[in-house]
């Protein structure tokens, strides 16, 4: 039946997913960020756990005034995923009183939420409904492959769900549906306040139960961000640990160990037959530009967002190279890692750090992004041609925006060399190098270090 | 079938040249008069005019592009970089170019460019994009689809390539590179520019077997009617992408022999032609004179 709030979510609808497609003309796409911003529990509560503020955090203010006065109007009225979760409810009759055996999970999870953000590290962000459908628009794009997709999977468990259980998404699981409850009864109360109450005043009891469940609610919440906090930051701890090593191991900056040891002191010799230790095992994962230094993780809402407005595809879900939690947070695959990709970070790009509505990739002007370092390469001397098979070819260098890339002479050939200093980790060496294997990789690093050295290209 | 007899015939008398480019080579000896290849070299600040005078010594336009001819260019657009930085041909003389083919009638102008940069920021930053605006010339970055896989008979490394098609179809083909400092190949000139057509697959496996000896198997086959070099400005360090120091030469330099071509090219850049590789084989293996005793450089004003 197409009443006109039906015809209106539907235009709404429409209009969502023509945002998260990414579709519009490329002058338009920087509203890609509207959708998953307008819940305060993204903006918001990103810019709580992040601990600062921009204009994207006024966007889930208007979420956060309506439901004291309209209660969950957007909910049934605006809200795209409760739109398709309410449609496809429809579509199971029998078992529409199942959800009433279930409790309002959702308004424990707002509290969760924004109580383990208070804390620094927001816990389950990603169960943003507006997220979630953003996530499952934005991963359509080419090329589509099941890693691609991943962010799409939250909406098809939600629609499952709501054709078992119908309506169960909406009144029982939704976090933004659980916290606009919350504030609507606190407007309810406040109303109750001021004058002779139209409405049923709450008693004194229930207002007291209602008030330790919201203690309760932060305080769990509070308590657990903590120690998720504490766990996260010893895993950075360790992967920071880690690339000191890879560096060290890679660029031969410090003394190495064990074989590189003997590799450096045998002079000329060093490269020859040795197998690298630069395999693709260890690698830290490489995020996109602006990424939050600590609590990435956390702090990632999985929109799909940065993907979908990356130009050049490089950035994928990630399946758990960067920690159990970080299933699906975005980390870019150059080359080595994707074979048909031949481009790279670019350095006029700032793209995916302008569509991110938590704050876990910050918004990035051009001069900073080319400051700023997301990864280091690493030449394996014994796949470089040049080292190795004294072929004239430095294409890492011809690819290097950054003049990144030392050429020694040797053999009357020149040879690259990664100058750590200099090198962006942006993958343009990568994205070219015709060796086979690739002898050129990005490793990722565990901060993203603001460098000192211009950028030849501003 | 002839055709076989011919191309086998080039093959032995191209590795004849090849040995006896180490004695008095054979090809002067039989010519001592007339010198090997002409260059036109094109002094002044004004490139549209500059390119007219200098096409005007090669005889006109007229001699080059006839209505309705398919005409395809190849610029050296590759980077995201500024006209005045040398990285990419000078949109000037990408537009008088077109616009002179436009007046001649040709029917289709073309200029696939398989650039190193994402193509839309690289038309843009390079002017070339706004200076074929009001044009009929496409500038285009090739997709797998637009390329077709070629024999090189006289290819002693490379044996195929993928070029686009744009440019194995067309009726009169013009090289317009842009002459600068090359990490791998000492310097990028004409014969060079290629690369910069082919397939990256090809490129990256032309770095692996052989980059200089590839580069001219692929001369051997490709045949510019024209060779136009920029040398307004030539970008002396950190090339190709640059930005790197930079002289003004205020030069065009045209010929019909990219060999040559790239052998007074060279001299700019105080090279000896045979320093580089690419034009030593070249030399040798017929696709051009790079011999600087036997080339005529023609020095006029615009």
């Amino acid at each position: 039946m197409m009443t006109r709030r039906n015809l209106l979510r539907l235009v709404l609808f429409a209009a969502f997913v023509l945002l998260a497609l990414g579709v519009l003309p490329e002058a338009w796409r920087g509203w890609s960020v509207l959708l998953p911003g307008l819940s305060p529990l993204l903006s918001l509560g990103g810019a709580l756990a992040a601990r600062s503020a921009g204009l994207l955090t006024l966007l889930g203010l208007p979420l956060l005034v309506l439901p004291l006065f309209k209660g969950r109007y957007f909910c049934w009225r605006l809200c795209p995923m409760g739109f398709a979760a309410e449609t496809v409810s429809r579509l199971n009759r029998r078992n529409a009183g199942l959800i009433r055996r279930v409790p309002f999970v959702g308004k424990g999870l707002a509290l969760l939420i924004i109580g383990s953000a208070a804390a620094g590290w927001p816990l389950l962000i990603w169960t943003d409904p507006l997220c979630i459908f953003n996530g499952f628009f934005a991963a359509w794009r080419s090329p589509l492959t099941w890693l691609s997709a991943a962010t799409a999977g939250g909406f098809v468990l939600i629609l499952l769900a709501s054709l078992i259980a119908p309506n169960i998404w909406c009144h029982r699981l939704c976090p933004l549906g659980g916290l606009q409850e919350w504030l609507a009864q606190l407007g309810n109360r406040l109303r109750a306040a001021r004058g002779p109450a139209a409405q049923e005043a709450p008693t004194a009891l229930s207002r007291a139960h209602a008030g330790r469940r919201v203690f309760l609610g932060f305080a769990l919440g509070g308590v657990t961000g903590l120690l998720y906090r504490r766990f996260g930051l010893q895993a950075a701890a360790a992967a920071a640990a880690h690339e000191t090593a890879a560096c060290e191991r890679g660029q031969g900056r410090g003394l190495g160990q064990g074989r590189q040891r003997r590799e450096r002191a045998s002079g000329e010799q060093d490269t020859g037959g040795h197998a690298c230790s630069c395999g693709t095992e260890h690698r830290l994962a490489i995020r996109p530009p602006g990424a939050a230094a600590t609590g990435f993780n956390a702090l990632c809402a999985r929109c799909g967002n940065c993907m979908a407005a990356c130009p050049y595809g490089l950035i994928l879900p990630d399946l758990g190279t960067t920690g159990v939690d970080g299933l699906f947070t975005p980390v870019l695959a150059f080359r080595s890692l994707n074979e048909q990709q031949e481009q790279f970070c670019f350095q006029e790009c700032t793209a995916c750090t302008q569509a991110c509505p938590t704050g876990a990739l910050r918004p990035l002007a051009v001069a900073r992004k080319q400051q700023t370092a997301i990864g280091l390469a690493h030449v394996c001397k014994s796949r470089c041609i040049a080292w190795e098979k004294h072929e004239y070819c430095v294409v890492c260098q011809e690819y290097c925006p950054y003049h990144a890339i030392i050429e020694v002479e040797r053999n009357g050939v020149m040879c690259p060399i990664v100058d750590a200093d200099k090198c962006r980790g942006c993958g343009a060496c990568e994205s070219q190098c015709p060796a086979l294997p690739i002898a050129i990789v990005v490793n990722g690093r565990a901060r993203q270090p603001v460098l000192a050295h211009p950028s030849p290209q501003l | 079938m002839n055709a076989v007899k011919r191309r086998s015939f080039l093959k032995t008398s191209a590795s004849a040249a090849a040995v006896g480019a180490w004695q008095t080579t054979p090809l002067g000896a039989q010519e001592s008069a007339a010198p090997a290849a002409t260059v036109i070299v094109v002094h002044g600040t004004d490139i549209p005019k500059m390119l007219a005078a200098g096409i005007a010594k090669l005889g006109g336009w007229g001699a080059f592009i006839k209505p309705g001819m398919k005409v395809a260019i190849k610029p050296n657009v590759a980077w995201n970089s500024k006209p005045e930085q040398g990285g990419n041909t000078h949109p000037d003389l990408v537009r008088a170019c077109v616009l002179a083919a436009e007046a001649q009638g040709a029917a289709k102008i073309s200029l696939p460019e398989n650039t190193c940069h994402p193509e839309k920021s690289t038309f843009q930053a390079s002017g070339v994009a706004d200076a074929l605006k009001g044009t009929q010339a496409r500038l285009y970055r090739p997709a797998k689809e637009d390329y077709q896989k070629v024999e090189i008979p006289k290819g002693k490394i490379a044996k195929s390539a993928g070029v686009p098609k744009d440019i194995l179809e067309c009726d009169c083909l013009i090289n317009m590179p842009v002459a600068k400092h090359h990490s791998g190949a000492t310097l990028t000139l004409s014969m060079k520019n290629w690369m910069g057509s082919v397939a990256n697959e090809d490129r990256r496996a032309w770095h692996r077997d052989g980059l200089h000896q590839c580069i001219a198997d692929f001369n051997t086959f490709i045949r510019p009617k024209l060779v136009i070099i920029d040398a307004t400005r030539i970008m002396l360090t950190k090339g190709p992408q640059g930005p790197g120091d930079l002289e003004h030469p205020h030069e065009l330099i045209l010929s019909t022999d990219p060999v040559a071509a790239d052998a007074y090219a060279a001299t700019l850049f105080k090279k000896a032609p045979f320093d580089i590789a690419y034009i030593q084989l070249g030399h040798e293996m017929g696709v051009g004179c790079g011999d600087l005793a036997k080339i005529k450089v023609e020095r006029i004003e615009a």
